[in-house]
């Protein structure tokens, strides 16, 4: 049985026995202390929506809808029902009376407005894409908001996620913030006053945070632990000890080096599990430059995704945490991926025969032409994964050089000089394709400059045409259909090779109960999450 | 202190404000020279950022301005000390480096005090056995210890005390969210202590126990060491009080050139040992491009390590009275 099983009947026992048992069985106190590098650099995901940002932030603040299960159903947050125009142009949301802030003060539909209209829509990195199509925020009363749309848009009720559109307090910016547009430098970004059930109590910076319960929050009886402390420990090793020791209870979001959460995943104290992420759809592929010779060709493209043999990617160099890929949507989300795909194919006379075919014949070395890797600059495994692509190309008759770069001029290189043949590259389909898959494809988005865009001047008319059309038609059957038509189209050009859904493997010690609920489990509010 | 050292003191001090302006001045066009800038970095780790989004962090860092202009501003802060905004963590240099820098001082001085006197005291013991098994084993330990990298000494030493005799915590500054009395504390941060100061004392007295023993050694040959023993006085007397302080100066001279390198040391036995130093954000400023937060930081260890040589340069008058200051 793999560790994939094995945690993924764990989890489902657990949210079995959440449901089966009594509340009285979930014990009420204790300390959950989580460990994660780098340390976060503010308290909410408006500053930014790294990862450990997003770790912290999402305890404090709270959006106006929860989500449940793997495919995100939305559920009453701050928000405690909501209403749907026929047109899908309307959303109106009643919130729920009583909440208080974490300074005691009350929560209103001003908060609601100020934050999306002020904060979240210009200065969270995803802002614009989720509500670049409001055309206005209405608040008829103190606990009514209404959102009013351009045109509809399909994904709307799931951008209401605590790290994505945090609700903030209006009264936490003073005027001065406000009147300059300073919120990524204000105060509040460094002490935070949010809804959520944790409320910050100490930051050492370096060394850990503290969150503690907040005593008014609106869920009665919850949350059931009295604190969440992060401790930054920056060593990989490092954090498996503490995690081995017991002095750690979690490390989320692959906090630990892939041969650690392997081994420790045996262990029988500990968990090591993949799920909870499906929301987050993290997905790996060679980013290929398309604009020259040899690389602008289909043929030659597919015969280097032939060429790779993902299984062994999957098992050697990342210890079987991830699964090969299908294509551009992870395997994971229950909503949009095409069920009837399988894992590309591994054939490396096909690819040779292809060469062949589309004239590329080896020379008295054996080498047909020569390209030059980058790798993303993660660690460790990033490189060995480099080194193996080598391996694999060069069965087929391509010499590859590798070349190492850091973070900053990995991100000139590919994005702003576009001077690379290919890379390998790691990003996320996030709850919806059109925001997360759309804009790695979508030729308007060759933007030189702009990260993780359309880098390989990749430019298919009629794809464009049914990225559009995903993005305009409600979710449903006929939404899906047009998915399913994106992704053949994807994975016969190959403007990318997609290589794995790599996944965030998350482990803990048995004696924490309830972490795994939605597809964005880690970046939930843990308010369920109990200790032995 | 007498009147020509306060001279002299005052005078390095003076000379000390265009080298302090020099060394800032490298560092920004040495920051520059790398590709990409904090823009960049900061819109990639957010993910899904537009382009515009990005181009607007650069107009808020300050990024988009000719590099001329930023590098005269640049300058006209640090001449006034303003370290800066972080362009990452948004606030305030200074107190970022404030937050830090007690923890990577604690930890370079236990360091320093305990490398010093290990390395002196194996030095000396070396040195009054040449060529017995105690100076044999006292140069292959230390020769060993020079060769071993320091981060793999360290989670050995992990492994050891914290995993199998579970005597010392596996990292971190202090224990967290557990209330104790100010005693209580000092005895928690010296148990974590011990084991991230031991990594990396062991190696510098590794340095020092080879530098002392030949420094010991030439110092035994010299005619007043042969006048004392002439004299009667017993070998222990000779050590300790003729010869250990000739002896000391060379050592005394590298301890105080180390210190910038003991700075850079201490960046891999705090990602080791989880200790809350300069070190690792100094690492994070460099790789995230955070060019106000890496250049405070390359800043402030500046004129650490140049007054520690001022110090330096004090104690040989301590030394040695014939060294006078002028």
């Amino acid at each position: 049985m793999t560790i994939r099983t094995v945690s993924r009947a764990f989890a489902i026992a657990v949210i079995a026995l959440g449901a089966a048992l009594p509340a009285a069985a979930q014990k009420k106190g204790g300390t959950l202390t989580y460990t994660f590098h780098p340390e976060p650099t503010a308290m909410s995901t408006i500053s930014t929506t790294a990862v450990p940002v997003s770790l912290v932030a999402s305890k404090i603040y709270e959006s106006l809808l929860e989500y449940e299960g793997p495919g995100m159903k939305p559920l009453p947050g701050l928000a405690e029902s909501w209403t749907v125009s026929k047109d899908n142009l309307a959303y109106t949301f009643k919130l729920r009376k009583g909440v208080t802030w974490h300074d005691g003060k009350p929560f209103t539909s001003a908060d609601v407005k100020f934050s999306i209209e002020k904060v979240v829509t210009p200065f969270h990195s995803r802002g614009k894409t989720y509500f670049g199509q409001v055309s206005a925020i209405e608040t008829p009363d103190a606990h009514t908001v209404v959102f009013r749309l351009k045109s509809p848009v399909p994904y709307f009720l799931r951008d209401f996620q605590a790290s994505e559109s945090p609700i903030m307090p209006m009264h936490g910016f003073t005027a001065d913030e406000i009147k300059e547009g300073k919120f990524r430098s204000a105060k509040i970004m460094q002490a935070p006053v949010g809804t959520g059930p944790f409320k910050l109590k100490e930051w050492k910076k370096g060394s850990h945070v503290i969150l503690e319960r907040h005593p008014g929050y609106w869920k009665a009886g919850k949350p059931y632990l009295d604190q969440v402390v992060l401790r930054v420990i920056p060593d990989g090793a490092a954090r498996a000890i503490a995690i081995e020791k017991g002095e750690v209870d979690l490390a989320p979001m692959s906090a630990l080096p892939p041969a650690e959460a392997q081994r420790l995943g045996k262990l029988p104290a500990i968990t090591a599990s993949q799920d909870g992420n499906e929301g987050l759809g993290p997905i790996m592929w060679l980013e290929v430059n398309n604009r020259s010779k040899p690389l602008a060709d289909v043929a030659v493209r597919q015969a280097i995704s032939l060429a790779i043999d993902r299984k062994r990617l999957v098992d050697v160099i990342w210890y079987g945490q991830g699964k090969p890929a299908s294509g551009p949507i992870v395997s994971g989300n229950p909503n949009h991926f095409d069920r009837k795909l399988k894992p590309l194919e591994y054939n490396v006379d096909k690819a040779n025969k292809l060469l062949d075919a589309a004239g590329y014949k080896r020379g008295k070395d054996g080498v047909r032409f020569k390209l030059t890797q980058n790798f993303l600059p993660y660690g460790e495994e990033w490189v060995r994964q480099a080194e193996f692509i080598k391996q694999e190309l060069r069965k087929v008759g391509i010499a590859v050089e590798t070349q190492s770069l850091d973070m900053g001029g990995w991100l000139k290189r590919i994005y702003t000089d576009w001077n690379y043949d290919f890379t390998s590259n790691f990003t996320h389909n996030y709850p919806d394709p059109t925001i997360g898959v759309q804009r790695a494809f979508i030729s308007t988005n060759i933007k030189r400059g702009a990260t993780f865009s359309n880098s390989m001047d990749y430019a298919n008319e009629k794809l464009d045409a049914l990225f559009v059309k995903a993005a305009q038609t409600a979710d449903g059957p006929a939404r899906n259909k047009v998915w399913e038509e994106i992704q053949a189209i994807l994975r016969n050009d190959l403007p990318v090779i997609f290589l794995m859904e790599i996944s965030y493997t998350h482990v803990w010690n048995k004696r924490v109960h309830g972490l795994i609920t939605n597809g964005v489990s880690m970046y939930s509010n843990w308010d369920s999450v109990w200790v032995d | 202190m007498r009147g020509g050292t306060v001279r002299f003191v005052l005078r390095r001090l003076a000379q000390l404000v265009p080298v302090v302006l020099a060394i800032a001045a490298l560092n920004f066009a040495l920051a520059k020279l790398a590709p990409g800038d904090a823009a960049d970095i900061l819109a990639g780790q957010m993910g899904h950022a537009t382009l515009e989004f990005t181009e607007q962090l650069r107009r808020e860092f300050g990024l988009d301005l000719p590099i001329l202009e930023q590098f005269l501003a640049y300058m006209g802060r640090t001449a006034r000390l303003d370290l800066g905004i972080s362009l990452i963590q948004q606030q305030p240099v200074a107190e970022l480096i404030a937050d830090r820098l007690p923890a990577t001082l604690l930890l370079m001085v236990t360091a320093l005090v305990l490398a010093i006197a290990t390395g002196v005291a194996l030095g000396v013991a070396a040195a009054r056995r040449q060529g017995t098994w105690v100076d044999n084993l006292i140069s292959v330990s230390a020769l060993l210890v020079y060769a071993t990298p320091a981060f793999w000494l360290g989670l050995m030493l992990i492994v050891f005390f914290s995993i199998r005799l579970d005597l010392l915590p596996s990292g971190g500054m202090m224990r967290i969210g557990v209330a104790q009395t100010a005693l209580g504390q000092v005895l928690d941060v010296a148990r974590h202590l011990i084991l991230p100061a031991a990594t990396l004392g062991l190696f510098y007295a590794a340095v020092y126990a080879r530098l002392m023993r030949a420094s010991m050694l030439e110092v035994y040959g010299l005619d007043f060491i042969t006048t004392a023993r002439a004299k009667g006085l017993s070998e222990g007397t000779i050590a300790w009080t003729h010869a250990l302080r000739n002896a000391l100066l060379p050592v005394v001279t590298l301890a105080g050139m180390q210190v910038g390198h003991l700075l850079g040391g201490s960046v891999l036995i705090e990602t080791v040992f989880g200790w809350p130093g300069l070190g690792r954000l100094v690492f994070d400023a460099l790789v995230q491009r955070d060019l106000n937060l890496l250049l405070g930081i390359l800043f402030v260890s500046s004129i650490v390590v140049v007054l520690v040589n001022l110090a330096v340069d004090l104690v040989y008058g301590f030394l040695d009275p014939r060294i006078t200051h002028k």
